[in-house]
């Protein structure tokens, strides 16, 4: 077959379709370019782009350790908080299913199926409540079809077993279980274990950098649960999991690394001494603002503290500060009305009075002062007679030089005098101490004539003994924000009061006033050191530390930082092994831990220092008033403190000294008991407020510190009523009936002991 | 049947297609997978693909002039289907595009795209003889108008530029003179920078989106190009292997069966994959441009030569896309993507190429 011949122009032009080829070649070449800049020569990037989208890392949570007190009796647990979450991805196709699921979990929850729209559903975080079910499925439905929504949290047991029962009629539907704190004795020992909150800002990026997740893992705020916070959190695990784009898990990528539960801690309070103590001291509050102010809600005794310790090892057995908080109430979130009111109180039931708070220490502090007298000689011996009549005229000079005259001489009054305008008479020492005799000690400690020459025994050598005592340095407890204390001398007055010292500074310092401040467990340590015939135990609230098997661990703890150490073996490039420390929580490897750090776990009892054996006590070239130190450092003589003894002894059995009516008629004891009582003036901004500072009649916390058996100490308790009045009424009470409570229970344990 | 031989019958150009389909088939089931709304679209699209290739056959043993004659009632049928679809059509995307006819989507604006290349034909070989003034330039774009309109009025800006570029480029192979190109393209451009205020807010954001990406968005607009991209360019050289693809598998890469099916092909066959791809779709333009060549008769050569623009544009386009280079549009792969309408209306193409090369001018004796 043919056909006429007709050119191809005829159909086309074929440049034309040159033209189209060109443009055809130009987008080829443009396209291969894209391809091969993609591909060959920004391939790592993409893969890295890649590998980022289907990477995941999941944080597996450690279980924070336990606490237990001393007789294995739980203190803080972990228990379950459920939570009922739906997750979208896992709802039945059916929207008739999905309807009827909603409105059975709306009865059992009261969330309502609807409510509000998905926009308003974005503004509400989790668990606050506000959005429907159907809202807030619908939001997590497109953001993360995989991910649970929570739709209401923390519901009781029961309602989350009904969940868990028709878990298989509810496709979606599950129970969540979170771990949260629980505190069974609650406010009973809230003061010593703390609370829990949410990872401060502060310290987020180092604590993620350890494996932390903010805003899910919680963090210690106060007590126990904040100091030992390295020890209590233990070290999240990891999986690194392969996602798709709705976020279901797809395979682990990595090996996941599972989850070290944190470390169980026992602590050496006694929960039954404690619930003594806290019973005795509320007692005596309760009794003494019924009897100023009736029922009329007016506080006498705002707070209070009492504290029982083993001399011989320093271990706290007791530690009641009052007003105290529920922690329990802080275990899910920090209620922002209850922090408010706890922290707007002015009674600061969030402070740890034992050791956060600085009072007066009143005559307690005369320990000190009575060491010091006697070691350094003020008086030739304890026998030597004092003449401590109701009140004596004093010289309050300024400087060395400045005369005795009318203006300057003020009377200085003896607690004594209210009641008997005479005195105390005629006296050794050892009754100064019992009878707590302010004349006597105004006389040793500042000098008085002839009687007590050389101007007694003086500001700066006082100050040495009430540090050796463990007055003016915190103690390094296992207890966060402990305060120091402050033990004045010339020149700190000078640059904090721009003032100099004076003579009646002197004596008024030496009974524990004035600007001498001191924490309710210096007062127990200074009283704890005479118990203990001078030794000073490091005082602690850990027992020991154990893993989650049951195996006792060795840790030190450094008090000045809060660090937590435990032994480590690090091997060096030649393959020595040598012993160093690992810090808990950083991994910081370390040779040697900071100074003054000691060992909390296993138990063994650290001495801080022996005043009759180590030199503690630095003396002083004084010239006109003013002392240099010399850089030598003494003992005190064993001797001046079993007379020291002797007197708190004679506090209890002399039927005048301070603690002969509570020890010997209120609460007769069988045991041999000895003390000091404490009765400090003060006028701060709150009696001020009250208008209670009336010149002669200022108001007055009261003090006891008491130690038995006399003869082989193993407790020694102290106790402060704020505002109390007067020591030997108010605290004395206090401390002989949680010695009562001590003896009775360790009667008991050895009964018990015995007939197991 | 006059002239019918299967020895012309290009049996390379059959086989590319049902090779491009395929292997289309074949990616449509790697980006699938594990997916259970979309379970089973790779059988259909094989179902689809063997259908088309009858229809292939079918068409080649038809003269294709056949067409041309009853180019009146397929032109007006066409029409009408294209008007219901404002009215009838599915609301999907915001876009209506759809008849359903049982478990099958129609979408004739694919097949509108063959009927203006037929109609183009015709109106290019009666007019071939015209001269090439104004009023021969708007006569051919009324016959074109005629259906783009309603498809405008979708609205479904894709297919309205895919047929504008069919219609310029049957315009140039007809002899359009320059000065005439000049005065097209300053209107174009008058109508493109007015016409962007008509466009729909997702049409105008995906323009913007385009021309100046915004860097802090995460979501949405960039976010399906960004992972095409990732896709694309962590396949490196031989591809993360057929189903293995973690874009793909995952389903970050998102409408991977369609748009973005170039970009899966890349992830799991590497640049390899992407070349042959290229290279399939270049030898079946190639094959259309050489049926062009051989036709007969002007209406020949031009459905040649439009089938060969149509699948051009769309590839290059659908690539484009894929590669960042343009802004979304939506314009499937020619044989790979998923989509019935879509494979059947360009296996019908290929099936009036087919008929024309059948019937080319015979020089032998």
């Amino acid at each position: 077959m043919t056909s006429p011949a007709v050119p191809r122009s005829s159909r086309f032009e074929t440049w034309r379709l040159f033209v189209i080829y060109a443009v055809i070649f130009i987008v080829l070449v443009v396209l291969l370019g894209k391809l091969l800049s993609l591909q060959v020569f920004g391939g790592r990037n993409w893969i890295d782009a890649a590998v980022a989208n289907y990477t995941k890392e999941i944080s597996i949570p450690a279980a924070r350790g336990i606490i237990y007190d001393r007789n294995g009796y739980v203190l803080v647990r972990n228990i379950a908080s459920y939570n009922i979450t739906i997750t979208p991805a896992n709802l039945p196709n059916d929207n008739a299913d999905i309807q009827r699921i909603y409105r059975d979990i709306s009865t059992l929850t009261g969330i309502p199926v609807n409510s509000g729209t998905v926009e308003q559903a974005k503004l509400y975080a989790p668990c606050v409540g506000g959005p429907g079910i159907s809202q807030l499925v619908d939001l997590g439905d497109s953001l993360a079809p995989y991910s649970p929504v929570e739709i209401k949290c923390d519901v009781s047991q029961d309602v989350a077993r009904l969940v868990q029962e028709h878990e298989s009629d509810w496709p979606g539907v599950s129970v969540e279980v979170n771990p949260i704190r629980d505190y069974p004795t609650g406010s009973l020992t809230a003061d010593v274990i703390g609370y829990l909150g949410p990872i401060p800002a502060i310290l987020e990026p180092q604590l993620t950098a350890r494996g932390f997740v903010a805003n899910r893992d919680k963090y210690g705020y106060a007590g126990i649960e904040l100091s030992l916070q390295d020890v209590l959190a233990g070290q999240n695990g990891k999986r690194v999991v392969q996602v798709d784009v709705a976020g279901q898990e797809i395979r682990n990528l990595q090996p996941p690394v599972a989850a070290q539960p944190g470390y169980n801690v026992t602590l050496t309070i006694d929960t039954r001494l404690q619930q003594a103590a806290e019973a005795s001291l509320l007692r005596e509050i309760n009794y003494w603002n019924t009897y100023f102010y009736g029922n009329t809600g007016q506080i006498r005794i705002s707070s209070g503290v009492v504290m029982a310790m083993n001399p011989k090892t320093g271990e706290i057995l007791a530690m009641v500060s009052y007003p105290t908080y529920q922690n329990n109430r802080m275990a899910r979130f920090i209620p922002y009305t209850y922090y408010q009111q706890l922290s707007q109180d002015p009674r600061h039931p969030l402070l740890n009075n034992t050791i956060q708070s600085e009072y007066p220490p009143g005559s307690t502090f005369k320990l000190a002062a009575a060491n010091g007298v006697l070691n350094e000689g003020v008086i030739s011996s304890p026998n030597q007679i004092i003449n401590a009549p109701g009140q004596i005229e004093l010289c309050n000079v300024y400087t060395p030089n400045e005369p005795c005259g009318p203006n300057n001489m003020h009377p200085f009054v003896d607690w004594i005098y209210d009641t008997d305008p005479a005195g105390f008479g005629q006296i050794d020492f050892y009754h100064c101490i019992a009878y707590s005799s302010d004349v006597c000690f105004y006389k040793v400690g500042g000098g008085f004539g002839t009687e007590i020459p050389n101007g007694g025994l003086g500001i700066f050598r006082l100050g040495e003994y009430a540090r050796a005592l463990g007055y003016g340095v915190p103690s390094g407890i296992e207890l966060p924000g402990e305060a120091s204390g402050l033990i004045p001398d010339p020149k700190w007055k000078r640059i904090t009061q721009g003032e100099n010292w004076s003579t009646g500074d002197t004596y008024i310092a030496t009974v524990g006033q004035g600007y001498v401040l001191a924490t309710p467990l210096q007062v127990l340590m200074s009283g704890e050191t005479m118990a203990n015939s001078g030794k000073l135990m490091q005082p602690t609230i850990v027992r020991q530390v154990t893993d989650s098997s049951g195996n006792v661990q060795t840790v030190w703890y450094s008090p000045s930082d809060s660090t937590q150490w435990m032994p480590h073996q690090s091997v060096d490039a030649q393959g020595n092994v040598h012993q160093d420390w690992i810090e808990l929580g950083s991994g910081k490897i370390a040779n040697q831990m900071p100074a003054g750090s000691y060992q909390i776990s296993p138990f063994v009892p650290n001495v801080k220092w022996d005043i009759t054996k180590d030199p503690r006590i630095g003396t002083f070239t004084c010239e006109a008033g003013n002392c240099i130190p010399t850089g030598q450092y003494k003992t005190v003589a064993p001797n001046v403190v079993k007379e020291v003894q002797a007197g708190m002894r004679m506090a209890v059995t002399d039927p005048r000294g301070t603690l002969h009516a509570a020890f010997v008629t209120d609460y007769p004891l069988p045991i041999a008991v000895a003390g000091k009582t404490g009765t400090a003036e003060y006028c701060d901004d709150v009696a001020l407020a009250a208008n209670r500072c009336q010149y002669g009649q200022w108001p007055s916390h009261g003090w006891t510190l008491a130690y038995a058996p006399y003869e082989n100490p193993e407790i020694v308790v102290a106790a402060f009523m704020y505002n109390g009045g007067e020591g030997a009424i108010v605290a004395a009470p206090v401390v002989a009936r949680v010695m009562q409570a001590y003896f009775e229970l360790k009667s008991i344990d050895q009964a018990n002991a015995g007939g197991g | 049947m006059r002239g019918l031989s299967w020895r012309n019958f290009d049996f390379l150009l059959f086989g590319a297609v049902i090779l491009a389909s395929a292997f289309g088939a074949m990616m449509i089931r790697s980006a699938i997978a594990g997916n259970e709304t979309l379970a089973g679209y790779d059988t259909r699209q094989t179902y689809f693909a063997l259908a088309g290739s009858a229809v292939i056959l079918l068409l080649a043993s038809i003269d294709y002039r056949y067409w041309l004659s009853i180019h009146w009632p397929i032109y007006i049928g066409v029409m009408v289907f294209l008007m219901a679809l404002s009215g009838l059509g599915q609301a999907a995307f915001g876009a209506q595009r759809w008849f359903q006819v049982g478990t099958l989507y129609v979408q004739p604006t694919e097949f509108a795209k063959i009927v203006i290349i037929l109609v183009l034909a015709r109106y290019f070989e009666k007019s071939q003889n015209d001269p090439r003034d104004l009023k021969w330039l708007i006569k051919s774009l009324l016959w074109v108008w005629g259906l783009v309109i309603w498809i405008l009025l979708q609205p479904n800006l894709s297919n309205v530029i895919v047929s504008m570029v069919i219609w310029a480029g049957l315009v140039w192979m007809s002899g359009v003179r320059i000065r005439q190109i000049v005065v097209l393209g300053l209107v174009f451009l008058v109508v493109a920078v007015v016409g962007f205020r008509f466009l729909q807010p997702y049409q105008q954001a995906r323009v913007l989106n385009f021309v100046q990406p915004d860097q802090t968005a995460r979501q949405g607009a960039v976010y399906n190009v960004q992972q095409a991209l990732i896709a694309i360019g962590s396949g490196g050289l031989f591809g993360e292997g057929y189903g293995h693809g973690t874009q793909t598998q995952l389903r970050f890469l998102k409408v991977r069966q369609t748009d973005f099916i170039f970009s899966a092909t890349a992830e799991e066959f590497g640049i390899i994959g992407a070349i042959i791809i290229i290279l399939i779709e270049a030898f079946i333009i190639w094959r259309c441009i050489r049926a062009a060549q051989k036709a007969r008769d002007v209406s020949g050569a031009m459905i040649a030569m439009g089938v060969t623009i149509l699948l051009f544009f769309q590839g290059a386009a659908n690539i484009a896309v894929n590669l960042n280079l343009i802004p979304v549009s939506g314009l499937p792969l020619p044989f790979i993507s998923y989509g019935g309408s879509g494979l059947m209306s360009l296996m019908i193409g290929v099936g009036l190429v087919e008929s024309v090369v059948m019937r080319h001018k015979e020089l032998e004796f």
